[in-house]
């Protein structure tokens, strides 16, 4: 079991790690939501069940959406770029 | 690289912690008398959910208000107008597939804020697994599908109707000269533990603080795709008067 607990342990630094290091938005939004499931088996081993719930839901079901919402509203520079273009065009 | 020293001094010190916590000796203070006295004093036997809603049950009422609160701002910052495009959706094979599992994740929804006092979960649990099922409806079935089976009007009334029914219930427990959000001391009954219908107060607190979380995260989540939908449509709708161009 602490064997289990201390590679969980290390894969959740890891995905923290990818979250906040990665260049893309979309990478660092799906290692959050891998980050919330292991942060979920985190609290059930320390028998936690409660927060656990919480965290399994909230963070893989309705943060991930809420990300994945605002990244689609927003504006990506690539697509930026294409509009300058078609200005210069015409 | 300091920082970096810094994150694993801190994260060993942690790794410690949580070896110490298996100790019994370090069940000291508050956490002895809950261990203790929760399952004669409420008769519930989920002891988190016996502090949520009995011991610290004003500091939910204050978290419920913080969640009613976020979800007034967000629904008024973006409500902008009516929009009439809608996402189209998914493929048939996805459809069938997430019709077929809804009922289920009702169901565990329901089952989470129910037995809310016997096992772990309760009502913020639940009320997100049912936000949660709205979103993906929505994902699936297009933005429009959802919002024509309940509409956002409902869904404000069902949460306005949560936090009343908490408010009212902490009155009775006004009213029987018990205090504010008494549960057994104002005449709840107590039941056997374990029992389904047990604990007093706290399945109702649980049923309440469900409607509001479950109406209140979904609104969030349909208003801001709402401003999605409307602007997605005025920008295909700028791509296509310059391709016109």
């Amino acid at each position: 079991m602490t064997a289990f607990f201390a590679f969980v342990c290390v894969f959740l630094a890891l995905t923290a790690l990818v979250a906040s290091e990665a260049e893309e938005v979309l990478s660092a939004v799906i290692s959050l939501s891998v980050f919330g499931v292991l942060m979920a088996m985190v609290f059930v081993i320390l028998q936690a069940p409660d927060v656990a719930l919480t965290q399994a839901v909230i963070n893989s079901g309705l943060v991930t959406s809420f990300f994945l919402v605002a990244y689609s509203q927003t504006q990506k520079p690539n697509l930026l770029e294409q509009k300058q273009d078609i200005g210069d065009g015409q | 690289m300091g920082l970096l020293l810094l994150c694993l001094g801190i994260g060993w010190w942690l790794w410690k912690g949580v070896a110490a916590m298996e100790d019994p000796e370090f069940i000291i203070g508050p956490a002895a008398y809950y261990i203790i006295n929760t399952a004669e004093e409420t008769g519930a036997a989920n002891i988190v959910a016996a502090i949520l809603f009995d011991y610290r049950g004003i500091d939910t009422l204050g978290e419920a208000s913080v969640i009613y609160t976020t979800v007034c701002g967000v629904a008024m910052l973006f409500s902008k107008s009516k929009y009439k495009r809608s996402s189209a959706g998914l493929s048939f094979i996805a459809r069938r597939g997430v019709s077929f599992l809804v009922p289920f994740l009702l169901l565990y929804g329901s089952a989470i804020i129910l037995m809310g006092h016997m096992t772990p979960g309760g009502g913020f649990q639940g009320g997100a697994v049912f936000a949660t099922v709205t979103i993906l409806l929505c994902i699936v079935f297009g933005s429009s599908f959802e919002m024509s089976r309940i509409k956002p009007k409902t869904k404000e009334t069902i949460e306005s109707l949560g936090g009343l029914f908490f408010v009212f219930l902490g009155g009775v427990g006004l009213l029987a000269g018990a205090g504010f959000l008494a549960n057994t001391a104002a005449g709840f009954p107590r039941g056997q533990v374990g029992n389904f219908l047990s604990a007093g107060a706290i399945p109702l607190l649980n049923i309440a603080v469900g409607m509001k979380v479950g109406a209140g995260l979904s609104t969030i989540f349909y208003s801001m795709v709402r401003v999605l939908e409307l602007e997605f449509g005025e920008q295909m709708s700028e791509v296509e008067g310059n391709d016109k161009n």
